[in-house]
């Protein structure tokens, strides 16, 4: 009964080719358009893990509370304390410095260029690799002896020295008030997609620079944070609620005063942000589908007033109730399926070309794509009920009678 | 309120048949109490039938004659249980009809009645063979079971090479023909007609009268509507009809020519 009735809808799709189409194309743009959006979400939430991971979600910053109001000498770090701090999260810290950065302008015979100055320690490249191509990275006697040596990407070099391999240049720059020479040791080539470098502001004309953290100690001789990335298998949470307490109790202080700020939590918050927004926009994507569904209605109103004869002589043959009920309830859920169908490969198909054009991997996840399938047979059934219940009430003589 | 095991029955798949369609085999297959029915067309009431009282016993083959208008079709659709009498009761082999619900009524026609109507009603765009089916398929009859009996059907009206034809390729004796064996589909003891023959020329109303006299040997009980005497004298008993009312009901002796019972090759 099941195959006979899939087999009398197909036919009746069939018989009336174009008016199916254009009844499926509600459908068709609805799904369509469901899919394409929910798809272009999930591709930019994949884009910004993927950029957390870059940065380095294992890590995080803790510094004294901004809310804290007699701020004391010993908030600050030393750099003996985030030796100590090293030696007894030795298990779990797979790198620490003080999260100290920096603008000034850098000078190289008559080019000045505006420069970022990140402060790193020498085993910065461990957790944050970068292609060396000309010179070395900063090393421990760098860091130590906190020698005005820097490390920047290729494209900086490019802006302040008019080519790739700066290595042994100097340019002049005035950080924290002291004007001083610094020594290019090494270039490094950054690798970023399009949409990375976009997002993370690259390029315009603003250098960057690596440079010993030992150098941008504030206030005095100490720093006001730490910034640590932990090992690969360390559980986060457990860890810096750990690293939290320990300074609170070294700097008798209470945990709650010390503010940390994690990758994984602000990755986690922009993640929701973006799942909320591109569920927004799915859902009122999905009011085109509402208005597919009406569409489908309407057209199986008018098949059913074509066929009151035809509906008629079924019943007449013993066709019950639910027979008709079922076989126009089978025609509108074979319409609404198959534009469901055909919109998925075209949303997916339109997501797919954008991203391999934009070079962006792109994300269409199958839950969504049974989500919008399912969804559009509901709509079809739901929608295909009062066409269905008005054919299969019909009295068969009136229905016979039907011109 | 149905019995508690016949519910249960019901809901494991082993349905039992239910009470109103066993066959009675009363003497007495159709019933009419003083049915009366009236068309209520909004602005004036028509009385199509006016207090009918009417007995035909399983087996008869009947022709029921009348002018246009005489409320002949308004009969045949109430005992085809197509539409309701306004009034009266209509008892088929031994069920009230009124008491059945629509879908009951569905069931009734299913398995009870083959209704032949003037203008064929076939389904268009579906093949002979696919509207023979239709009846097993509302029985719920396996795929296997309605191809080979609606095949045994076809060509039991001559009709076998024309199984995957659709109606509009058939000629109109042809289209009744298949109408017959679709009517047939579910071995229904009453076959009722509404001038089958109506729309047909000379040839083919005889050849048609000739299945509905055959049919009827074999056991069926037969009622035509026609209102040309050489169809009304294949039947064995003529009711005649006007405004609504039996003016005279008689036996007739069927005339049937020994050169048309041997000629078992129908062509149309
Ligand atoms: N659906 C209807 N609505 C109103 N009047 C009807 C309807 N069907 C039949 N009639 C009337 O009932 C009477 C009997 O009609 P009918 O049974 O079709 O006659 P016959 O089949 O003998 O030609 C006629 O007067 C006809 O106008
Ligand atoms: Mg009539």
């Amino acid at each position: 009964m099941l195959i006979e009735n899939m087999s009398m809808a197909f036919a009746a799709i069939r018989v009336n080719k174009m008016r199916s189409f254009l009844t499926m194309l509600g459908i068709i743009i609805g799904i369509g358009s469901v899919i394409s959006i929910v798809s272009i979400g999930d591709t930019m939430r994949n884009l910004f893990s993927d950029i957390y991971k870059d940065v380095g979600i294992t890590q995080g910053y803790l510094y004294i509370g901004y809310w804290v109001e007699d701020v004391r000498e010993s908030d600050y770090f030393t750099l003996d304390e985030m030796e100590r701090i090293r030696d007894v999260f030795a298990d779990e810290i797979a790198y620490i410095d003080s999260n100290a950065y920096t603008s000034a302008d850098a000078s190289y015979r008559r080019t000045t260029v505006s420069f970022d100055f990140s402060g790193i320690d020498a085993n910065y490249i461990d957790v944050q690799p970068v292609d060396m191509v000309y010179g070395r990275y900063l090393n421990e006697g760098d860091i130590l002896g906190r020698r005005r040596n820097v490390v920047m990407d290729t494209d900086s070099a490019r802006l302040l020295f008019g080519e790739e391999n700066a290595v042994g240049k100097t340019f002049r720059a005035t950080i924290y008030g002291s004007t001083d020479e610094y020594t290019v040791v090494g270039v490094y080539r950054k690798n970023m997609n399009a949409f990375q470098a976009l997002l993370m502001g690259s390029g315009g004309d603003t250098g960057s620079a690596f440079i010993p953290y030992t150098l941008l100690t504030w206030p005095n001789d100490t720093f006001y944070a730490i910034r640590v990335f932990a090992g690969d298998d360390v559980d986060l949470t457990s860890f810096f609620a750990r690293l939290q307490a320990y300074v609170a109790r070294t700097k008798n202080r209470q945990p709650q005063d010390w503010y940390l700020q994690t990758a994984m939590d602000e990755m986690t918050m922009v993640d929701s942000v973006m799942g909320g927004l591109s569920a927004a926009v799915g859902g009122i994507a999905a009011i085109s589908l509402l208005v597919g569904g009406i569409g489908i209605m309407n057209i199986m109103l008018v098949s059913v007033t074509e066929r009151t004869r035809e509906i008629g002589i079924r019943k007449s043959l013993g066709a019950k109730t639910r027979d008709i009920m079922i076989q126009f309830l089978t025609e509108s859920a074979i319409l609404s399926a198959c534009g469901g169908a055909i919109g998925i490969l075209l949303g997916a198909g339109v997501v797919w070309i954008g991203g391999s054009l934009a070079g962006i991997p792109v994300v269409v996840k199958p839950s969504v794509v049974v989500l919008a399938v399912s969804f559009s047979a509901v709509v079809g059934i739901f929608f295909g009920i009062y066409p269905a219940s008005r054919a299969a009430r019909s009295n068969p003589i009136d229905a016979l009678r039907y011109e | 309120m149905i019995p508690y095991t016949d519910r249960l029955a019901g809901l494991l798949g082993r349905r039992k048949t239910p009470p109103y369609l066993t066959e009675n085999l009363s003497e007495d297959l159709i019933v009419l109490d003083r049915l009366v029915k009236i068309y209520d067309t909004g602005t004036i009431k028509v009385l199509g039938l006016k207090k009918i009282s009417l007995t035909i016993r399983r087996g008869e083959f009947v022709a029921i004659m009348g002018k246009s208008g005489s409320g002949k079709s308004t009969l045949m659709n109430i005992l085809g249980c197509l539409d309701q009498p306004t009034l009266g009761h209509y008892y088929l082999d031994g069920v009230d009809t009124a008491s059945l619900s629509p879908d009951e009524l569905s069931e009734i026609r299913n398995h009870k009645i083959g209704f032949v109507f003037q203008s064929f009603n076939l389904i268009s765009r579906t093949s002979a063979l696919k509207n023979v089916e239709l009846p097993m398929t509302y029985a719920r009859k396996s795929k296997r079971e309605r191809r080979e009996r609606a095949m045994e059907l076809l060509k039991r009206v001559g009709l076998e090479a024309r199984a995957d034809h659709m109606p509009n390729e058939l000629s109109g004796g042809q289209r009744q023909r298949v109408a017959i064996a679709r009517a047939l589909a579910n071995d229904p003891p009453l076959i009722l007609a509404d001038e089958p023959t109506g729309n047909l020329d000379t040839a083919a109303s005889e050849e048609i009268m000739e299945l509905f006299s055959r049919l009827h040997q074999d056991g069926a009980t037969v009622v035509v509507v026609t209102h040309e005497e050489n169809i009304a004298a294949f039947t064995e008993r003529i009711i005649r009809f006007q405004d609504g009312e039996v003016v005279s009901d008689r036996k007739n002796r069927p005339a049937l020519p020994e050169s048309r019972r041997g000629k078992e090759e129908i062509s149309c």
